[in-house]
């Protein structure tokens, strides 16, 4: 297992973290919207949608640490374009990143299966939940919304964000672009 | 960088919140947001977001437009989490609307939340205004941040224009080959898939390039790094985060009435 980032892994991660920090800053005032307006159920829906350039890069660079330093550069990039939750939303960088690291830390950043992307994908989506808890003040112990809101979590990390970055990297690999990928 | 309707980017106003060295800013954002995480009543939050707006229009000379113009998007958001917080808090029944019941607790956490978020971004809004995100990274970096990781966040937003430009390449390429202008949700979910995917590999396209063009001029091997515009800290600026914790435990030590 290679843990040296070569220049080449950090300009990929800065490629992705500027797209996907374009594109989760659009999605991110939807999401505000449902989660503000219609609590933890509202946010689940979307809460996976933001993911998918972390399983993207983990699959792209596969090294460790590289979905927490996307995490936080993407979420950087996000609050220098106008994110609505200003410096709170590296909390959410920091908790998918890590959520990611711990699934991908069980098969030693070895296993790069289409099991491993869905199930990082539900990890982060519901880590992330844990940092919009105590940002949005929902409390578990009387807002039942927020256990409710588990299986929508991790059903909608797994789909938008697990599959899509999982086939997005599949897409990227057949073009050739990036020899790491197969 | 994009367009976000408010003008969310640094200008060189020679302010005294410009001129505060970046990292200090930075602890001041988190200073604040600590502060906000720890208040239970809403008056704390209310003095909060009345400083922070005395700070960003005397000391930032930050135009009480710009600040207004990003109103929407802090006060809009605010609002809805305040009004969803009177009806989900649970507590004493004080109003009823239909089968929705506002309550005793939730109308005292409503406001504690919708300061919580508004003093919380108004702050993050307020440093970007007033730093220059190179100045960020630089003092990041002098801070002990691996300078690599720091041009990870430059370089992401050096390609910021070229993905927005290679955006409406790809929407005029579409146009000329007779792209639906009304189409259905699915048509359009398949016309965002193409762009993203050949943006993103003309993305990966020149980072391949970018990185070849780093190698060659050396980059990443010596362990620290010179900069062409240095940022120096100054003790003088840490006013900003000393007055902050001053006037945070103040609050704190108000609101749980050691005062009374």
């Amino acid at each position: 297992m290679k843990l040296k980032y070569t220049t080449r892994d950090i300009v990929i991660l800065a490629v992705i973290a500027a797209i996907a920090g374009v594109v989760n800053t659009g999605t991110g005032n939807i999401w505000y919207a449902a989660n503000s307006s219609l609590g933890p159920l509202g946010g689940a829906l979307l809460q996976g949608a933001f993911m998918w350039a972390y399983v993207l890069a983990v699959w792209l660079v596969r090294k460790p640490g590289a979905a927490l330093v996307i995490g936080i550069i993407e979420t950087s990039v996000e609050i220098l374009l106008g994110n609505a939750s200003g410096i709170g939303t590296i909390g959410w960088g920091i908790t998918q990143g890590l959520a990611i690291e711990i699934v991908m830390a069980f098969g030693q950043w070895k296993n790069y299966s289409i099991w491993s992307a869905i199930a990082a994908g539900a990890a982060a989506s519901q880590f992330g939940t844990v940092w919009t808890a105590i940002f949005y003040g929902w409390d578990p112990s009387y807002a039942k919304d927020v256990w409710l809101a588990v299986p929508i979590n991790l059903i909608s990390g797994a789909i938008l964000s697990g599959l899509l970055g999982y086939y997005l990297a599949k897409a990227v690999a057949k073009t050739g672009l990036v020899r790491s990928a197969k | 960088m994009a367009d976000n309707g408010f003008q969310l980017q640094f200008k060189e106003r020679h302010s005294t919140l410009n001129r505060i060295y970046p990292l200090v800013k930075l602890i001041w954002v988190v200073i604040v947001a600590v502060g906000l995480f720890i208040y239970k009543s809403p008056l704390p939050g209310a003095v909060a977001f009345l400083l922070i707006l005395f700070l960003a229009a005397v000391p930032g000379k930050i135009p009480l437009r710009q600040i207004f113009g990003s109103a929407k998007l802090i006060f809009g958001l605010g609002l809805l989490l305040m009004i969803f917080h009177f009806f989900a808090d649970p507590g004493e029944e004080i109003f009823r609307v239909g089968f929705l019941k506002i309550t005793d607790t939730g109308l005292m956490q409503g406001p504690v939340f919708f300061f919580r978020l508004s003093v919380v971004v108004l702050a993050s809004f307020v440093m970007i205004w007033t730093t220059d995100p190179r100045d960020l990274m630089t003092s990041l970096a002098k801070a002990g941040m691996p300078y690599r990781m720091a041009f990870t966040v430059f370089l992401a937003m050096r390609f910021l224009p070229l993905a927005q430009r290679e955006v409406e390449a790809v929407k005029d390429a579409h146009a000329i080959r007779g792209k639906a202008q009304h189409s259905s949700l699915g048509h359009r979910f398949k016309l965002w898939q193409r762009y993203m995917f050949t943006v993103l590999i003309n993305g990966l396209r020149k980072a391949e390039a970018a990185a070849v063009a780093l190698d060659c001029r050396a980059f990443g091997t010596a362990p620290t790094r010179t900069y062409v515009k240095d940022v120096h800290f100054r003790v003088a600026d840490l006013w900003l985060p000393l007055a902050t914790v001053v006037i945070s435990t103040l609050l704190i030590l108000v609101e749980r009435g050691v005062f009374s």
